[in-house]
């Protein structure tokens, strides 16, 4: 015989302005089976979860019902406090009367009475919940970071030093990611690749990381605890363990000036076999096969073979496919910028002195491509007025993206600032439609560039740029005035939109986590589970998630970390009970339910008789994958698959206590 | 028919003699001239009784998910395009093994209304066909082992007078008001004896939603509620699955048009996904797939 309990709680005047809860609770009493139903002010309160267990213990309760807020809140309170006398937890069901109720209506009668249908479906509905265990599932204590940027070898060193093997895959020739491109960074201007080396040569030479560059992840399969990866390391042609990075190889390269390279983002050339940059991480070169006249002339030149010392050169190596179990992973992917192309008006890509943010951070860079002496691409001269434009592709809803990429104001108020230092006399413009600058010293910085730099802010759209007499003419409007402006400027510097990087969608695919429409993505829940992703046993670090600067993307790396080593801290990880379970009677097979399984939790298992002979293969769900999302049992035709604590026959009896 | 006739028999001697099959479905004359029956052969000896023509209404495929006929484990069978679809669509359902069956397709221009049959009808043309013929685009099977040509020629099409389904436009006109009465009309009919779903081939589960009773979903008496329950729940589970062999239709006592919904259904999967059922047995059947660019526009 059920004796359920009944909790309706007030929620100070969250729940009781809007909703009766003496009506709820005296109407609940009449339910068969409730033994005691009673309002109370703060049910998650001290005193209110006493109330809860003492009713449990005196009335000998088989399950409790609370009307109060959503079970994201408290169910777990009381699940717990549930557990301390002795009741299985899953015989707690929380009614939403808040959320579903108080906060979206306003006719209190009204809201009472819904208020009581919806006590009545978890009544009916406890009655037939049955016990339900949690799941163990044991611990591979192992970690793959993808991405080598600063938030991935963040994340690495972290629980590497939390004393646990870590596997860093970087798709480049070296890691560093975006940031070791940058020249100093705000608001401190240290030279990042001054604090960013150090950390690369830490993660290469940790013991607990394994590196693994120039290689991408080729497929995920498994689940938290027990992840099964593939990474594909791509021949860089170079017997690795040999080499000595001396450099007389891209010397010797006859492809010396037919190549752009990638890390100054176009403004110089690099060899057919080169290292990105000179601090590069693992200094080993690599050969694009895609440019090298070996490959493409059929095997005749082998000019770096022959100047190499070591002969640790290898036309012939083939990808590896290198297979590893983990039990967690970081997804730091990075980012990428906008096209500049999305924007004709501003002749990117036309007027060679146009170019990117991250361009000029070349062009200032010591080891950039003009050493750190800001010329310009065109004739080399160094320029005395820059106008810098601000909000390219980003917060333009119309031809860009609409959120804001964080990271553009401050770093364009850098750029005039590392500006003027390094050209003295010179001009700055910066176009903005507003300056976003919270966080730590960020506010001052940008007061300086103004106050100090003499950088020209002004609050406005450029409309047109184009070339004359060797200026590029810059047109736009300062709405502060209202004037329209007209500036000869020597250089223009876009501050382009960040957006995910380029496959961001297919690694979220593969690694079978959820992304936005932009294909950042998503966190577990965006304030409380920030470093977790939807799925269990994968983290999110960096500006995969979407756009950061430095110290917040180092703080999500150790995050991620953090998460990895709490969970790495218990011999085993326990799963919710609350996931799918197989009817193999009356299951026939179709496997729809595998079909439609977002997390690849379902496998074929065979039934077998006595002697061994296969009778039939029905479904098998795997426990640590299940989410209990519940997907599977819509697609099953016969009905031989139910989620535990939400099985047909408690669904259909919340459904049946609606009807009169 | 004789030329065919002998084909199908050789290829069916062949595979029985060489025991690559252990059984072979097919159809034999009935004992009424104008109507024909299934036939279970084991026995080289009997393959003389295989026989086809235009009024091999049957979709033999439906006995592919007996256990009487499964427990045979190497199976040919006689098929025509549209009941070939069938054969497909178990095997990619995983009901059926690829491994485990010699197909025999037979090329087929058309079969004969039964009702048509009974009264004498014996010509094949437009208006003695049934609708899924007029429509039919796979007078050749897309999956065979053997195939058996037609003797006959087939017959022309008047395209202008003829439309298929004509009925469904009809419907689609209707206000939802009144089409609603129009199927409360026809379910009300349904006396709940399930031949719909006995007669077809993908109805293969063991125990079907109606049987289950903890909770029972869907109400077993024979009133207004239940029929429409069952009847929605029957074309619920077959769409983008029916392959519109018609057999429920045909096998239903009190005439409920249901391949005015099999027939919908189809058309509005292949609208809206692009997917035709029984095709490819490669395929991923659209009831089970997630694809990004999905319509969504039923979502506000």
């Amino acid at each position: 015989m059920a004796r359920i309990g009944v909790f309706v709680c007030w929620c100070g005047s969250n729940i009781a302005g809007t909703v009766d809860v003496k009506r709820v609770a005296e109407e609940a009493a009449k339910i068969p089976g409730v033994v005691e139903a009673i309002d109370y002010k703060y049910m998650c309160s001290d005193p209110g979860q006493n109330a809860f267990r003492n009713m449990i213990k005196d009335k000998n309760l088989t399950g409790v019902v609370l009307a109060a807020c959503s079970p994201h809140m408290h169910e777990n309170t009381f699940r717990k406090a549930a557990i301390k006398e002795g009741l299985n937890p899953y015989f707690v069901e929380i009614a939403n009367i808040r959320e579903q109720v108080s906060w979206v209506h306003e006719d209190k009668e009204k809201a009472t009475e819904k208020a009581i249908d919806l006590l009545k479906m978890m009544v009916e509905k406890v009655k037939r919940n049955k016990p339900i265990e949690d799941v163990r599932v044991p611990l591979t204590k192992k970690a793959l970071v993808i991405g080598g940027g600063i938030s991935g070898i963040q994340a690495a060193l972290d629980i590497a030093n939390g004393g646990v093997e870590v596997i860093l895959v970087e798709k480049e020739p070296s890691i560093g990611g975006k940031m070791i491109q940058l020249d100093e960074t705000f608001p401190t201007l240290d030279c990042s690749s001054c604090i960013m080396t150090p950390k690369m040569v830490e993660a290469y030479q940790h013991p607990n990381i394994k590196l693994y560059t120039y290689s991408e992840l080729e497929d995920v399969s498994g689940y938290i605890g027990n992840f099964n990866v593939k990474i594909r390391k791509k021949a860089r042609s170079i017997v690795e363990k040999d080499c000595t990075g001396c450099g007389d190889c891209w010397n010797a390269c006859p492809m010396h000036k037919n190549v752009k390279s990638e890390f100054n983002v176009n403004l110089s050339e690099r060899t057919a076999i080169y290292v990105p940059f000179p601090q590069a991480v693992p200094l080993i070169p690599v050969i694009d096969r895609s440019v090298c006249l070996h490959y493409k002339k059929g095997g005749k030149c082998q000019k770096c073979y022959d100047a190499c010392g070591p002969k640790c050169i290898n036309f012939d190596l083939q990808d590896e496919i290198i297979e590893e179990k983990v039990g967690a992973i970081v997804a730091a992917t990075g980012y990428d910028l906008m096209e500049n192309s999305l924007y004709g008006e501003y002749g990117y890509g036309q007027f060679k002195d146009v170019v990117s943010g991250l361009q000029f951070e070349r062009l200032l860079s010591a080891s950039g491509p003009t050493e750190g002496v800001i010329k310009r691409p065109s004739d080399g001269k160094t320029p005395e007025t820059i106008v810098f434009i601000q909000c390219v592709g980003s917060r333009d809803p119309e031809k860009g993206v609409p959120y804001c990429s964080k990271v553009c104001c401050m770093y364009t108020a850098k750029h005039a600032k590392l500006f003027a230092h390094k050209v003295h006399g010179s001009q700055s413009y910066v176009f903005y439609i507003d300056i976003r600058a919270t966080s730590k010293g960020y506010e001052e910085f940008v007061r300086s560039t103004m106050e100090n730099d003499g950088a020209i802010y002004l609050r406005g759209r450029v409309s047109k740029i184009y070339e004359n007499g060797g200026k590029l003419i810059v047109k736009g409007a300062d709405t502060l005035s209202g004037n329209q402006v007209e500036i000869a400027a020597d250089m223009v510097v876009l501050a382009t939109g960040v957006i995910p990087k380029k496959g961001s969608d297919k690694m979220a695919q593969m690694l079978g986590i959820s992304y936005d429409k932009y294909g950042f993505y998503t966190e577990s829940h965006p304030k409380l589970r920030p470093a977790e992703s939807s799925t269990a046993g994968i983290y999110l670090a960096g500006m995969a998630q979407g756009p950061r600067d430095i110290p917040e993307s180092v703080v999500s790396g150790s995050a991620a970390a953090s998460k990895i080593l709490g969970l790495f801290s218990k011999s085993e990880y326990e799963v919710e009970g609350t996931i799918a379970s197989v009817n193999k009677t009356t299951c026939v097979g179709c496997f729809y339910c595998q079909r439609v399984c977002a997390y690849s939790a379902i496998s074929k298992e065979e039934v077998k008789d006595r002697s061994g002979n296969v009778l039939k293969v029905v479904a098998n769900v795997n426990s640590g994958l299940c989410t209990g999302c519940g997907a599977c049992v819509n697609a099953c035709f016969s009905k031989s698959i139910d989620v535990r604590g939400f099985m047909d026959e408690q669904i259909f009896a919340e459904i049946k206590s609606l009807a009169v | 028919m004789e030329k065919m006739n002998e084909k199908i028999q050789n290829i069916a001697k062949e595979l029985l003699e060489n025991k690559e099959v252990n059984l072979i479905i097919g159809f034999t004359k009935g004992s009424n001239p104008l109507r024909m029956r299934s036939v279970f052969i084991t026995d080289p000896k009997d393959v003389s009784k295989l026989s086809f023509n235009s009024h091999c209404v049957q979709d033999l495929a439906v006995f592919l998910k007996k256990p009487e006929v499964k427990k045979f484990g190497k199976i040919g069978i006689v098929v025509k395009g549209c009941d070939e679809k069938a054969v497909n669509t178990l095997i990619q359902e995983y009901q059926l093994s690829r491994d485990n069956i010699k197909i025999i397709g037979l090329e087929c221009h058309g079969v004969i209304k039964q009702n048509l049959a009974d009264k004498g009808e014996n010509s094949l043309n437009q208006s003695t066909v049934y609708d899924k013929c007029l429509a039919c685009e796979v007078h050749t099977p897309t999956l065979y082992d053997y195939l058996v040509e037609s003797d006959e020629q087939a017959f022309e099409i008047n395209g202008n007078s003829i439309k298929p389904y004509a009925k469904i436009e009809e419907l689609d006109l209707m206000s939802a008001e009144e089409r609603n009465v129009f199927w409360q009309n026809e379910f009300e009919k349904c006396i709940k004896c399930y031949a719909c779903r006995q007669v077809c081939p993908l109805c293969y589960c063991t125990r079907c939603i109606v049987e289950k009773n903890t909770p029972q979903w869907i109400e077993t008496n024979i009133e207004e509620t239940g029929n429409a329950q069952w009847n929605m729940i029957r074309a619920y589970h077959l769409s983008g699955r029916c392959i519109g062999c018609g057999e429920c239709e045909r096998a239903c006592p009190v005439n409920i048009p249901l391949m005015l919904i099999n027939e919908k259904m189809a058309r509005d999967t292949f609208e809206k996904f692009g997917y035709k059922s029984g095709i490819d047995i490669n395929a991923k059947p659209v009831f089970g797939t997630f694809d990004i660019n999905d319509f969504n526009d039923f979502i506000k």
